[in-house]
């Protein structure tokens, strides 16, 4: 889902494209924080983002992950820093990799999934986690997913509304 | 009316997000009311399971006002490569106004730009004529003005009236430069505003 993107960060990289890179997770940058902002200015937050990825680039590192990692981890920095109403240390890119990789809790791996789609489907049975795939990775409509699971338009519906209500209530 | 539930909603979001649309996160969570954060936790996990779309125009405007410190028309106008002069033509051009008056179309756009002129009683007309020559939408970049010099919003008490109200920089830099003297201090009747023409009309609103 994500190879064509990811492919494509690699190529800014290598480019040394850094302002290009960081300008096409503007979007997402913003959003999120918009979405879990609740006061002050959100665009604040977002620049402050950008400040940090830029200074990053900047400074020539190379990372093991795929670069939306790298974006989605210092977002998830930046509105933690946001809530605590003050700056907090600042977690070297580097040594988070390291720890992730190293400490058995959170191997690299388990990062790279907890960045994914994988992740939006936590805690949802089998049949939640396909229709879910199928709304939000294949893009279909529920008749096409009830075509394709074999069963009703209704029944579809009313699995897709149970899979989003416990991930409401997961991330609340 | 009832609210619109979370799920409906994250799901209508979720698609338009799909489609490439950029659909407006604070109008989403507005409609979602009491459920605004729980529709914000599941908005702020689904951007990060899928791949993120490319930014809009007006985000990338946005975040490089922001980073540079400078209005976001201003930015705009300069990624396009355009001068100010260009601009002012294509407005006094497109609106058919009397280019004797095109000093005066130059200086509201000059307002306009640098984030002095109040955005909200331009007419739709300015905006449409601005959007097609410029690609981006520039009513919405003009109504995000960044606080000055990147600062937190100063505010300013007045103590003449009540002591608890406050007052943005803006509305003291209007009491403080648009208040006439005259109209102050002395009690002969201040001079009757000038006649406004239709380049008042279009920037400030309909009289």
């Amino acid at each position: 889902m994500h190879d064509a993107r990811d492919a494509e960060d690699q190529r800014l990289l290598e480019a040394g494209e850094h302002s290009a890179l960081v300008e096409s997770y503007y979007g997402v940058i913003i959003r999120r924080c918009q979405a879990k902002v609740r006061y002050g200015d959100p665009i604040d937050v977002a620049h402050d983002v950008v400040v940090r990825l830029l200074a990053e680039l900047k400074r020539g590192r190379r990372y093991r992950v795929p670069f939306r990692v790298v974006v989605h981890q210092v977002i998830g920095w930046k509105i933690n820093e946001h809530f605590a109403g003050a700056k907090l240390r600042e977690v070297e890119l580097e040594e988070w990799m390291h720890e992730a990789s190293t400490d058995g809790t959170a191997p690299l791996e388990e990062l790279l999934a907890g960045q994914g789609f994988e992740a939006l489907l936590e805690g949802l049975t089998e049949l939640e986690r396909q229709v879910v795939t199928l709304r939000y990775n294949d893009d279909l409509d529920f008749g096409e997913i009830a075509e394709r699971l074999g069963k009703e338009p209704n029944a579809v519906h009313q699995i897709h509304y149970r899979a989003l209500a416990k991930l409401r209530r997961s991330a609340a | 009316m009832s609210e619109p539930t979370v799920e409906r909603l994250f799901d209508e979001f979720a698609r338009a997000y799909l489609r490439g649309e950029s659909p407006d996160v604070p109008a989403y969570l507005e409609r979602a009311g009491s459920g605004r954060d729980d529709l914000g936790e599941l908005i702020d996990r689904f951007l990060q399971a899928v791949p993120a779309q490319p930014a809009t125009e007006e985000e990338i405007v946005l975040m490089q006002s922001r980073l540079e410190q400078e209005p976001p028309l201003l930015v705009l106008r300069r990624r396009r490569g355009l001068s100010r002069a260009a601009v002012v033509d294509a407005l006094v051009s497109t609106l058919g106004l009397d280019r004797k008056k095109r000093d005066k179309v130059a200086g509201y756009y000059h307002e306009l730009e640098i984030g002095l002129l109040d955005p909200k009683p331009v007419s739709a007309k300015v905006w449409t004529a601005l959007g097609e020559f410029l690609q981006a939408n520039v009513r919405l970049l003009a109504g995000l003005r960044p606080p000055p010099l990147g600062v937190a919003k100063p505010h300013y008490r007045r103590a003449d009236r009540d002591l608890g109200a406050l007052y943005s920089i803006e509305e003291v830099r209007t009491f403080v430069f648009d208040t006439k003297i005259e109209s102050v201090f002395s009690p002969v009747p201040a001079e009757p505003p000038p006649v406004r023409d239709e380049i008042d009309e279009l920037f400030t609103g309909v009289s």
